[in-house]
């Protein structure tokens, strides 16, 4: 009992920082500050406890918790994301008379689900974290409830969140019955000497559509372009980014570990889904001219990337989970950044992310506009920044794995060069055109600028020195 | 060899140079223009160096430097310079201060951004030709592209957004191509050997791609690349649009250096390391060049748009550094690599010359201009020499380069000799068709009418051009001085041209 406490201690330390903070908001109400510095406190003793955990495996709950590399990889990725966005935000709600305390607890609930779905071995165990880590993502999207955007695209992102569980959780319960067990490792062992059944398509069928939606993967991605217009910009930025690498790792332990000997049934399926999502993300992104509502379609294309490392993972190729375990982190910075350039521009309650509203930055705020231009190269994927190497990562695990995953790569590429022109077109605004006669105000303060100066260097440094962060990845697939 | 990384010190004093830009006060321009000018005089001096160690180097890439940069997938910072490099490299710090001292009066905004932009684009290109890792070499040649958009797309004229977005994407959709054909190569190598160490190292490489799938499509993913920037036809839509629009030190360094890239790029990494599917592919790049060649020609004669003309005259210069490389002989390959170094001269020149008429016109058309050479007689010689240079005048460095490409043209097939040959005749009809018109008869009304402001070239606007047109001369009456100073590497190159079917 002792070591389980220790094994999940981590977890314990998110789960009590976040009752924390509502406690000093209880004692302390309406100040802003005291909550986030609580919950960077709770985060900087669980990556503490995190790291320590770093080097070797440890299970707790009867073996449905392994506490290890992998755990603590992202472990860290999701304390980077939240800490992020709760240095970024407080500037943009204060603005609009919103609390602080609500979003850090709700954050380090969802962070605790996370690490859960990270450490899980078993179907129970992964679904619990699944839910605690997209609930709090159906109450962030839904947090200017005075605004009927944000309402509309919560409920939105709840009603098709819940179906897509409720669709997933089908199917977990099918595999379950069909392979007679619950672990993750089991599945794949039971399924490999062929226990298979008719039943079997329907649970992969369940399956796929569940963790279709929660990555929002084309044709199911309809709830995101409204959820991520309609919550608050920072609070995008980590709806884009969070729940979206947590699903990746979802799809990581049912697919890639537990599907593990039905790939070859599911791999031509999911090139199709990839294929199909990054180009019609990338395609309807062209078309958009608010960039809040471009990132969000830009998102979409990002999880066709993503796919790309799943496939060639379901290929037998290790370099495929590491490319998306890279992916996932410098796509956390990157696109946390750009939403944090987003949420910089709104000092002013009301004011729009129009293309327009960017006009003339690059004179006025040459400073931001650096920033933003970093952002948007690595989205864009031009080296050296982590976008450009993320890219490499996932496209070189597909030509590895050969096949259709190499056309899948190439497809990727010419992607990339469509995405280019919609990010391009933001610098574009930014330095080439006059500026607007009424521009936006722009949000100061210390704790916003720190969160974009850490998402910027993570982006910079991922792409000019990215060997640590593959050496983790690596030794965290290493078992 | 030397301790002193002097290769790294040459790519990256720009770079340097521009942060310490980046730190000087906005409300100072002519201490940023001197700044930039400085670090720009820095590096050639740098490399003039270089040069002459090449010459006392007896290996095949003089001041190798290799350091460990992603060791798990064997990415190395490996650089490396040969004599085409070395030459290259040259051209490139010649035509970057060049560009710089161009760009003093006509640059009157944001001048520190355009410093910073243009010192950026030179350690870029100084990258593509120095690296010898393909991932080094890919991310140099990326990083090119953001000042170059960024210079055409702020300092540029009218249709300047239009243009230089055409310019990222024709040059993104071939590199990213040639991004996956580097790592399908870097993995096949893996394959075979069972470790990434020299996975992407370009001399491990060489000779080494067995697989013929990955020949054909990897020289074809490379070709499509360095044939987009080269620009070979059909894929040249960009070059006018972008010259047209980019301010004058930016059609400068785009014509003197960026379109050498694809040619260099087919001679030291296309070619070597994927010889079957070049020699496969060899008659249609031929045929591609012939045709951009005659139809780079045909289609100056008819622009009425100065720039406009001369980049048409690069699509067809350019394709004579194509033909060349492809007719895998002595003479053919000198030739290309002597045409790439005199088109550097001579069209950046041409370029200036325009830029340096535009300063006092703001206008290219070329039907109100007439009798220039009236007024201003110095620009008009000036504009003479260089314009012969460009037909191709025996004496002058443009000729060398093609005879050399006709003679291994003729080697290879003289039907296609034949008809390049006939294009000598229309690079006439163009450039003194256009010299014509522009610079005798009597004295346009347009140009009357600017009256005292059509003045003649200033002494910083000869400094720009009496490097270009010494070198011209020199290299004019003896081309031997570069081919000696190259020969080893096109030697090279032809043994790695070797199909190794032939082998």
């Amino acid at each position: 009992m002792n070591s389980d406490l220790l094994t999940l201690a981590p977890l314990i330390t998110v789960i009590a920082g976040a009752i924390a903070v509502l406690a000093s908001d209880m004692i302390t109400p309406n100040r802003n500050r005291a909550p986030i510095a609580v919950a960077l406190a709770a985060l900087g003793g669980a990556a503490a406890l995190l790291i320590n955990q770093g080097t070797s495996t440890a299970t707790a709950l009867g073996g449905s918790y392994v506490a290890g590399p992998f755990v603590a990889f992202l472990g860290l990725l999701g304390i980077s994301i939240v800490s992020i966005t709760l240095l970024v935000a407080p500037a943009y709600l204060s603005a609009r008379r919103y609390p602080s305390a609500e979003l850090a607890a709700t954050l380090l609930f969802a962070l605790a689900g996370a690490i859960l779905l990270a450490a899980a071995t078993d179907l129970i165990t992964l679904f619990v974290g699944l839910e605690l880590m997209v609930i709090p993502g159906y109450i962030l999207a839904g947090y200017a409830k005075r605004d009927p955007l944000s309402t509309e695209g919560a409920v939105k992102y709840f009603l098709l969140g819940s179906f897509s569980s409720a669709i997933l959780l089908f199917g977990i319960v099918v595999l379950w019955g069909l392979s007679g067990t619950a672990s993750l490792s089991g599945i794949a062992t039971a399924l490999a000497a062929g226990r298979a059944n008719a039943g079997l398509a329907v649970a992969l069928a369940l399956i796929t559509t569940g963790s279709a939606f929660k990555i929002a993967a084309v044709p199911f991605h309809y709830w995101t372009p409204d959820a991520y217009q309609g919550s608050p910009t920072p609070i995008t930025g980590y709806l884009s980014v969070g729940p979206k690498v947590g699903a990746f790792v979802l799809l990581i332990k049912l697919f890639v570990i537990a599907l593990a000997p039905l790939a070859s049934l599911w791999i031509p399926v999911m090139v199709v889904l990839a294929a199909a999502t990054m180009t019609l993300g990338n395609l309807v992104a062209l078309t958009q001219s608010n960039v809040k509502r471009m990132l969000a379609y830009s998102s979409i294309a990002h999880t066709g990337y993503l796919m790309v490392g799943i496939v060639a993972a379901g290929a037998g190729q290790a370099a495929g989970i590491a490319g998306v375990l890279f992916y996932a982190a410098a796509y956390a910075f990157m696109n946390l950044g750009a939403f944090a350039f987003l949420t910089a521009l709104q000092g002013r309650p009301g004011s729009t992310t129009q293309l327009s509203d960017l006009a003339g930055l690059g004179r006025q705020h040459p400073r931001l506009a650096l920033l933003a231009t970093i952002f948007l190269l690595s989205l864009t994927g031009i080296p050296p920044t982590a976008g450009f190497f993320a890219k490499a990562y996932v496209i070189l695990a597909a030509v590895q794995a050969g096949g259709p995953a190499t056309i899948l790569a190439v497809i990727a590429v010419l992607n990339a060069a469509i995405a280019a022109f919609y990010y391009l077109r933001v610098i574009v605004y930014l330095f080439m055109r006059d500026p607007a006669e009424s521009a936006n105000p722009v949000a100061e303060g210390p704790l916003l600028r720190i969160g974009l100066l850490i998402a910027a260097v993570g982006t910079v440094a991922l792409g000019l020195v990215p060997t640590p962060v593959i050496e983790a990845v690596v030794q965290a697939l290493a078992r | 060899m030397s301790d002193m990384p002097i290769l790294s010190l040459i790519i990256f004093a720009p770079l340097l140079g521009a942060l310490g830009i980046a730190l000087l006060p906005s409300s100072r321009p002519s201490l940023i223009r001197f700044a930039a000018l400085g670090i720009s005089l820095i590096t050639f001096a740098l490399s003039l160096g270089m040069l002459l160690g090449i010459r006392a180097s007896g290996e095949e890439f003089a001041f190798s430097e290799q350091l460990a940069w992603i060791p798990s997938f064997g990415i190395t910072y490996h650089l490396g310079v040969d004599g085409l490099s070395g030459a290259l490299v040259v051209l490139t710090t010649l035509l970057s201060w060049i560009c710089i001292l161009a760009s003093f009066g006509p640059i009157q905004t944001r001048v520190k951004e355009y410093f910073i932009s243009f010192l950026v684009l030179e350690t870029g290109m100084l990258g593509v030709f120095l690296a010898l890792d393909l991932f080094l070499f890919y991310i140099f040649w990326e990083v090119v592209l953001v000042p170059m958009y960024l210079i055409i797309g702020i300092w540029g004229g009218a249709d300047r957004i239009y243009a230089t977005i055409k310019f990222v994407l024709y040059t993104l959709v071939g590199s990213l191509l040639m991004l996956v054909a580097i790592l399908a190569t870097a993995f096949s190598h893996q394959a075979a050997t069972g470790s990434w160490a020299g996975a992407f190292d370009l001399i491990v490489l060489r000779g080494t791609v067995v697989d013929p799938t990955l020949q054909i499509l990897g020289f074809a993913a490379f070709a499509l690349a360095f044939a987009i920037k080269v620009p070979m036809f059909p894929f040249h839509t960009w070059l006018p649009d972008a010259h047209v629009q980019a301010p004058t030190a930016g059609s400068v360094i785009l014509a003197g250096v960026l379109l050498k890239l694809g040619g260099y790029g087919f001679i030291r990494f296309a070619i070597p390391l994927f010889p079957d599917g070049a020699h496969l592919l060899a008659p249609l790049m031929i045929v591609l060049s012939v045709i951009a060649i005659i139809y780079g020609a045909l289609v100056a004669i008819v622009q009425t748009d100065l720039k406009k003309l001369i980049a048409y005259s690069s699509v067809s210069h350019m394709g004579f550094v194509t033909l060349g490389i492809f007719t895998f002989n002595q003479q053919g390959v000198d030739g290309a690599i002597l045409q790439m170094l005199n088109h550097g001269l001579i069209t950046s020149g041409l370029f200036l010359l325009v830029g340096i008429g535009y300063e006092r016109t703001h206008d290219r058309e070329i039907a109100k201009m007439g009798g220039w050479a009236s007024r201003t007689p110095v620009y008009a010689a000036l504009f003479g020499f260089f314009l012969f240079a460009s037909v191709g005048l025996p004496g002058l460095s443009g000729f060398a380069g093609e005879f050399l490409v006709l003679l291994g043209a003729f080697i290879a097939n003289p039907m296609v000799a034949g008809a390049s040959t006939f294009v000598m005749i229309l690079a006439a009809v163009y450039l003194l068709y256009m010299y014509q018109r522009v610079f005798t008869g009597p004295l346009s009304p347009f140009l009357k009418g600017l009256g005292s402001h059509l003045t003649d070239v200033t002494p910083t606007e000869i400094m720009t051009l009496a490097p270009l047109a010494a070198m011209i001369v020199v290299f004019g009456v003896m081309p031997s001085i570069l081919t000696s100073s190259f020969a080893q590497s096109v030697q090279m190159f032809l043994m790695s041209a070797i199909s190794t079917v032939a082998r």
